[in-house]
């Protein structure tokens, strides 16, 4: 147990001592350098650990050999500890990171950085303000001199705006002080107090609070610190960006008592205006560590106004959200500066090199994904508590401008991510040279912040192993990558068996049949994935993921556990789509209107009142009345996921540029996460209606997707996109049928929800078959196949059929249960417009099969075979589920009907094979036998008396009508409904598209404009800074 | 000792303004140095008491009624550490103009703005 002040004194003697150990040669002085640095780090975490674990009191040091206040004094509580291990330990990992500059560089560098980091250790240590004053001028001086560590142009351009900038706000902190000791005649923080100060003694708390306020470089007084993070060293960078940020952070956190309610308040929302035009600025920023820098200052924004804004709560709670925000920030923020060090690319667009190195990647993704602020990480939890405080004191407006420069942060981090994993590359280019002393820090900080995220969900939420389990799967996946992808592939299925099994005492009713959909769907879907041939490295990681986390969403017990779940879905869903070889764009926007949709989930989770009971939530969810803001935010986030019109433009995307054999789990199963959501908040409605309808409005949305989407899936191209827009129509008919909020509704919500699981997962495994063996997606390219991939051909028949709801297979039943419950409802022009859109479907399905399988082989397609066992089983599995409920319609509709009996007075009345609603009957049996007998009779009376049929042979161009080797072009099959197309006029337009479209370029617009306000001039920095200083004194009025 | 405070105020000022009009770099400088040194003799003003004395304990003051005779030391005190850190910064400042006219053979600050946005 050595006495923290050995910290100021050694790094002092060091400093001063090293240019004399410098005769001795570098390794010695580097020794010492480093021995000291070290020192530091144990020295501190021995104080925390007795701090923490052996609950000791707060070290007050005095000196001089007097008390406070005649002397100074230092403290070293829970705080203090926890912020100096974090700064002293990145100070020295910042160090390991520059080992090679520093063998090289001066030794003056050496003694700058020893000196800043000692300066650190007083600024956080000192409970005197004029000590205060002169740490923090150490700490600048030093880094003003380190800022040239490599000595170029910009460096020293930005070093100097940095000096006059930190000049400027250096006079103000010192007139801040001595003003302080004029009113209290102290200067020891604790001898002063608010009530010291007359009115008129607050304008020396506001000078001392701008002060260290604009050392946090609040928007717009900031130009100076972006300058700085863009030019100068990438190890310099992470030390100014982290370790300064964090000590000048304590500073405020340390006077922060003493300011008055409303001048912290204008703070906070200080804080998140700058949060908000940091990120906005952000997207226009194309080079990496401006980038960062911009991100850095908005983070810093975050952290003040978490800081403003819950002071006043329970400690656990501010430890939780501004002790998250902060580690989050502060870990991802350096590794990331670390990595632009090695990556050395400027601008974002040469990223693309990262995919040549794996280890690179996954730790820029680890990070990356830490400074978004999603699960586990800690910014997610302070973010979530964050939200839930300013949500229920009613600060929306805090709220809305937080989420949306998140979602602007999402935006360009992403966007960064995807230019990493996908972007194109130079051929020529280097690989990254392997620098131990660069990559050793960046990869103990990614794993430090997952052993804290793994802390805070163990410790502060006692979350199970269950929640876990998604992050376990990939970290598990991670470690077994080495084995080919088919045995993984065997052991993810048996893993997702013993998890489906585990799950199942847990679930009933409503749950079990989400938990059909959700494990054991994804369970025959794995099977298609078994066709891949190389490692497919991170695929079943992220995979089991997904699943995981649709298991874990049906057995959430509270909205955080739900939300999480969901959160994980997004994150493995995103990486599985980001898999597909042009998935750069699509995956980016599933990414952004995914966060858009959770944040608005957040706002409204937060914004519900407690649930009561400890049961599941599907089911606790009941007893609790929703507002209807909550509803309605829910809703749309849950119709996000949905793919509903107007936020449906991510959809098409994301599931046909996704691999092949992703599609079915993102098409198929992923979309039912969004009907669950909405049956989920159903259920809270139709027990404590609320006096606005909301799900009259869903209604109409559910309506117009299924009719759009139907129009959309009839105008493409590409299967993939076709199947990928029926998806969003069948989706549509869902939410519509959910939005009845009757027994007959719900039943045939679910009912078709099953349906689509099966029908959807088949089309897509079948097309995968296609693609696989004609690569290509484009129909007009492919036709004949029905010779070639017989038992594909049979799926995609039987899977359209049961789209359609002709008569006699399983969509049938569904189509008949949807309009009887819109009848019923009397909802009659819904149902008009939904059964104009089930004509409209025939459209894409009839494209669907006379494009692919009938029509003429084309030549390039002499040769190829039928799809892989792999891709037939699961087919043929699931056939056999719709021939099951399309002969036996009961074995669905009996639990169905039970199931949606909890919520409602069942409306039909079973009897044998017959089911009786009150508009009539419907026996699916019988209807199968029918329609059975309607085509054998024909069938054998031709065989009979028509045996004598004459084959047509490909080339026998006068029965064939078609000239193969014309241009495809030319053919019916390309660009097949042009004349609908044109029928529809104005309204075939892609106006939401275009909407968007327009709504991104504005916000870059706007990002752009703002961002001219930093016109490099460091005249122009100081203007802004007096100018803040100013305005904020002006609202203030004091 | 009003007259001081408003002169330490005065030259505040007009250092902040020279600061923001001057273009030349080492002009910046001064400027920040007079705003500097304004701030120092703000900081003596306000621990000047009128009619005391120099806070040093000799034999011309009793030590029992030396707080009602002398002026307050702390200020002198702080003011003095100031001073030297206002030293290093302008020293500083002033090697990155040398080493700035170094490169670009320039001392204005209009000179130096290709970082930016």
């Amino acid at each position: 147990m050595v006495n923290p002040i050995f910290i100021l004194i050694l790094s002092l003697a060091a400093g001063f001592l090293l240019s004399i150990f410098e005769k001795g040669g570098r390794k010695l002085s580097l020794t010492v350098f480093y021995g000291v640095l070290s020192f530091n780090v144990f020295v501190i975490a021995e104080w925390f650990y007795r701090i923490v674990f052996l609950s000791e009191p707060a070290l007050i040091i005095n000196t001089a050999g007097f008390t406070a206040p005649l002397s100074i004094n230092l403290r070293l509580g829970l705080q203090e500890s926890f912020v100096l291990l974090f700064t002293n330990f990145t100070g020295l990992m910042a160090a390991i990171y520059l080992f090679r500059k520093f063998i090289k560089s001066h030794i003056s560098s050496l003694i700058l950085y020893l000196i800043l980091i000692m300066g650190i250790n007083g600024l956080v240590m000192t409970r005197d303000l004029f000590n205060m004053f002169v740490f923090m001028e150490i700490v600048s001086i030093s880094t003003y001199a380190l800022t040239i560590l490599t000595k170029t142009r910009d460096s020293l351009t930005a070093g100097f705006k940095y000096m006059i900038a930190g000049g400027t706000a250096s006079i103000f902190f010192l007139l801040g002080v001595v003003f302080v000791y004029y009113f209290t005649g102290n200067l020891n923080l604790d001898f002063i107090t608010q009530s010291d100060f007359s009115h008129f003694g607050l304008i020396s708390l506001f000078l001392l609070a701008m002060a260290v306020f604009i050392e946090l470089k609040p928007f717009p007084a900031n130009g100076w610190a972006l300058d700085v993070y863009q030019s100068v060293n990438s190890g310099i960078t992470s030390v100014i960006a982290v370790v300064n940020s964090a000590g000048i952070f304590f500073v405020f956190y340390k006077i922060s008592p003493l300011l008055p309610v409303h001048l912290l308040h204008i703070l906070g929302i200080a804080g998140v205006i700058t949060f908000f035009f940091s990120n906005l600025m952000g997207l226009k920023q194309t080079n990496a560590k401006r980038l960062l820098g911009y991100s850095s200052i908005g983070q810093i924004g975050l952290l003040v106004a978490s800081l403003s804004f819950t002071i006043h709560y329970q400690t656990s709670l501010i430890y939780l959200i501004v002790g998250g925000f902060f580690v989050n920030h502060l870990i991802a923020k350096a590794g990331l500066f670390w990595l632009t060090g090695i990556v050395e690319k400027e601008n974002l667009k040469d990223w693309g090199v990262l995919k040549n190195n794996k280890s690179l990647l996954i730790l820029f993704g680890v990070l990356l994904f830490a400074l978004s602020g999603l699960p586990p990480f800690p910014g997610f939890w302070a973010k979530w508590e964050f939200i839930k405080i300013l949500t229920q004191t009613k600060m929306f407006w805090v709220v809305g401008t937080i989420l949306l420069g998140s979602l602007f942060e999402i935006i360009f981090l992403f966007r960064w991510f995807t230019i990493a994993v996908k972007g194109d590359i130079d051929s020529n280019e280097k690989e990254i040279p392997f620098e131990f002393s660069k990559l050793f820090p960046i990869a103990l900080f990614s794993g430090i912040i997952l052993l804290i995220s793994v802390a805070i969900m163990k410790s502060y939420y006692d979350f199970t192993l269950i929640q876990l389990l998604p992050i376990i799967a990939v970290l598990g996946v991670y470690l077994l990558d080495f084995i080919p992808s088919k045995i993984k592939g065997f052991l993810s299925l048996i893993v997702v068996g013993i998890y489906g099994y585990y799950l199942y005492p847990f679930e009933s009713n409503l749950q079990l049949f989400f938990g059909i959909i959700f494990i054991v769907g994804s369970a025959i879907n794995i099977i298609g994935t078994l066709n891949r041939k190389n490692l497919s490295q991170g695929f079943y990681g992220f995979l089991l993921m997904m699943i995981f986390s649709f298991g874990n969403l049906i057995i959430a017990k509270t909205y955080l556990e739900f939300f999480l779940a969901w959160e994980f879905m997004t994150i493995s869903s995103f990486v599985l789509i980001l898999r597909g070889n042009k998935a750069q764009m699509a995956s980016l926007m599933y990414m952004i209107f995914s966060t858009a949709g959770a944040y608005l989930m957040m706002v409204g989770f937060s914004y519900a009142p407690a649930l009561n009971s400890n049961s599941v939530l599907i089911n606790s969810i009941a007893n609790v009345q929703l507002p209807v803001l909550s509803i309605i935010l829910l809703a749309i986030g849950f119709m996000i996921k949905s793919g509903s019109f107007g936020v449906h433009i991510w959809l098409p995307e994301a599931h046909a540029e996704a691999e092949s054999d992703v599609s079915p789990f993102i098409s198929a199963i992923l979309l039912k996460a969004g009907v669950f959501g909405l049956l989920m908040i159903g259920i809270s409605y139709i027990k404590n209606t609320p006096s606005f309808d909301v799900f009259y409005f869903v209604g109409w949305f559910g309506v117009i997707t299924a009719l759009v989407g139907a129009f959309l899936a009839s105008f493409q191209e590409d299967a993939k996109r076709l199947l990928a827009y029926s998806s969003m129509s069948q989706v549509g008919y869902i939410v519509a049928s959910i939005a009845i909020l009757s027994h007959l509704g719900w039943l045939s919500a679910m009912y078709l929800s099953f349906n689509h699981m099966m029908f959807k997962s088949a089309l897509f495994i079948a097309i995968a078959g296609v693609y696989y063996r004609t690569h290509t997606r484009t129909m007009y390219e492919m036709g004949g196949l029905i010779k070639k991939m017989p038992l594909s051909y049979i799926t995609v028949l039987i899977s359209i059929i049961a789209v359609s709801g002709v008569p006699p297979l399983s969509g049938f039943g569904a189509k008949w249960l949807i309009y009887s419950s819109f009848i019923e409802k009397g909802w009659y022009f819904q149902a008009g417009v939904l059964f104009f859109s089930s004509g409209v479907s025939f459209l894409y399905l009839y494209r669907l099969i006379h494009t692919i399988f009938l029509g003429q082989l084309k030549y390039e397609h002499q040769d190829i075979k039928e799809a892989p066992i792999w891709f037939i089983i699961p087919q043929y599995i699931f056939m056999a589920g719709i021939m099951a409920i399309s002969m036996n319609p009961n074995l669905i509709i009996q639990p169905l009907n039970s199931i949606v009996g909890h919520y409602f007075q069942s409306a039909i009345l079973i009897d044998g094979y017959n089911i009786t609603s009150s508009l009539g009957n419907w026996n699916g049996n019988l209807v199968m036998m029918v329609t059975m007998g309607v085509f054998i009779v024909p069938l054998l009376f031709l065989k009979l008396y028509n045996g004598k049929t004459q084959k047509v042979e490909q080339f026998n161009i006068v029965y064939a009508a078609e000239r193969p080797e014309s241009p495809q072009t030319t053919h019916i099959a390309h660009n097949m409904y042009a004349h609908y197309r044109k029928a529809l006029g104005g309204w075939g337009k892609p106006r939401i598209w275009n909407f968007w479209h327009e709504a991104t370029e504005w916000s870059h617009s706007f990002g752009d404009f703002f961002r001219h306000i930093y016109t490099g001039n460091g005249q122009t920095y100081i203007l802004h800074i007096i100018l803040y200083i100013v305005v904020i004194y002006i609202i203030l009025g004091v | 000792m009003i007259f001081a405070l408003i002169l330490g105020f005065a030259l505040l000022l007009i250092g902040i303004y020279g600061m923001l009009s001057q273009r030349n770099l080492i002009k910046i400088v001064i400027s920040f140095s007079i705003a500097d040194t304004g701030t120092h003799i703000i900081i003596v003003a306000i621990g000047y008491l009128r009619g005391r004395t120099a806070p040093i304990l000799d034999k011309a003051i009793d030590i029992a009624n030396a707080t009602h005779k002398v002026v307050d030391p702390i200020p002198s005190a702080l003011v003095l550490t100031a001073i030297v850190i206002g030293l290093a910064v302008t020293a500083l400042m002033l090697s990155f103009i040398i080493e700035l006219y170094k490169k670009k053979k320039s001392l204005s600050i209009d000179d130096y703005q290709e970082l930016k946005w």
